[in-house]
């Protein structure tokens, strides 16, 4: 814990994380190791993951999906194959929401189709998954619930059901559960 | 718009056209200038602005190994007091409420009605270093597979994890 300590005040100290920073990673380690759990944030991993890259969607028939994220979310779609396409969260040359960097990738959704005449070898070397992504929640710009709520009904989504103040749930296209939130939505919120 | 009625002006006065032809044409002018502004300031055609994922639920038979993966090898930050023996939020990427995001790991149900899937999710990395990536991986017992430039590993309930890198892994390299 104490070179736990110690190394997060360097990161404060150099600049490396903000004193908000800094006061939530202490709280909740001290946290975990008040109440003896193992869940103490590790100190020092190899990779510290930076943003969302892609989220990869497969499903029956891709345009339509496509079509689909690209109305709700005044998506463009690029580079379009015979079984995919991506729907990129901005514009080229933009800067992903919260990032100042150059050198960071616009997050993008990929919806594919598995092509039926993909090789067998390329199907059975990916393992059968026992986790699910049961959903996904997009963060949208200027959230205000009265006029998401219009808006989506307007969509023809004739019952989005809120998920506290500042979200709401609605199925696709293909019965998959996509959550709408605004950014005041966080992991400390609730 | 000044210059085209000058130039309109002109030929009224040059007898190239009428009166009748000036006003039509001035009139039409008029017209699609002010559709132009309109359209120009217009808000988007429909839906909404789409800025980021804010959060990823992931379901599975035992969250707490979910969690120990993905915090001890990936780097994501374990929010102790939601962490409550059923499900925990680990956060990444910038500070919450301006662009962080936060995988839920759950226990719960594994199976869907949904004719859709999220396959796998890729994540960005800063300072990409394959061969410092390919030992840290290796060193916590992963077998990271390259496929277009980028790792791909699998966690603990076998569920595909990429990790991807600079500016070039966009989806504007497709």
């Amino acid at each position: 814990m104490d070179g736990f300590v110690a190394k997060k005040l360097d990161d404060y100290r150099t600049g490396r994380i903000s004193r908000r920073r800094l006061i939530q990673t202490l709280t909740a380690a001290a946290s975990a190791a008040a109440a003896g759990s193992a869940t103490a944030t590790t100190p020092d991993p190899a990779l510290k993951i930076g943003l969302v890259n892609h989220v990869s969607y497969t499903c029956p028939d891709f345009r339509r999906a496509a079509d689909w994220y690209s109305n709700l979310f005044n998506l463009d779609q690029v580079g379009a194959s015979a079984n995919d396409v991506a729907l990129p969260f901005g514009k080229k040359g933009e800067h992903p929401y919260g990032v100042t960097a150059d050198d960071v990738p616009m997050p993008y959704l990929v919806i594919r189709t598995p092509d039926p005449n993909a090789p067998v070898g390329d199907t059975e070397s990916r393992r059968r998954s026992r986790a699910l992504v049961n959903h996904i929640a997009y963060m949208i710009a200027d959230f205000d619930k009265a006029r998401v709520r219009s808006e989506l009904k307007r969509m023809g989504h004739a019952n989005p059901l809120a998920d506290g103040d500042h979200s709401f749930h609605i199925v696709d296209v293909n019965g998959f559960d996509v959550q709408i939130s605004g950014i005041a939505m966080t992991a400390l919120s609730g | 718009m000044e210059d085209f009625i000058a130039r309109l002006v002109d030929d009224l006065d040059s007898g190239k056209i009428n009166r009748r032809q000036f006003c039509e044409t001035l009139a039409l002018a008029v017209a699609v200038s002010a559709a132009g502004e309109a359209a120009a300031n217009a808000a988007p055609a429909q839906g909404f602005k789409l800025i980021g994922i804010n959060h990823i639920s992931y379901a599975c038979p035992d969250y707490r190994k979910a969690r120990d993966f993905y915090t001890s090898i990936l780097g994501m930050e374990n929010l102790a007091r939601a962490d409550n023996g059923r499900e925990t939020r680990l956060m990444f990427g910038p500070e919450p409420g301006k662009g962080g995001s936060f995988l839920i790991p759950r226990n719960g149900a594994t199976t869907t009605r949904a004719k859709a899937a999220i396959d796998h999710i890729g994540y960005t990395i800063p300072d990409w270093d394959e061969t410092k990536l390919r030992a840290a991986l290796t060193a916590g017992g992963l077998n990271p597979v390259e496929a277009d430039g980028n790792l791909h590993v699998y966690d603990p309930f076998d569920y595909e994890v990429e990790i991807a890198g600079g500016a070039q892994d966009g989806a504007f390299r497709r």
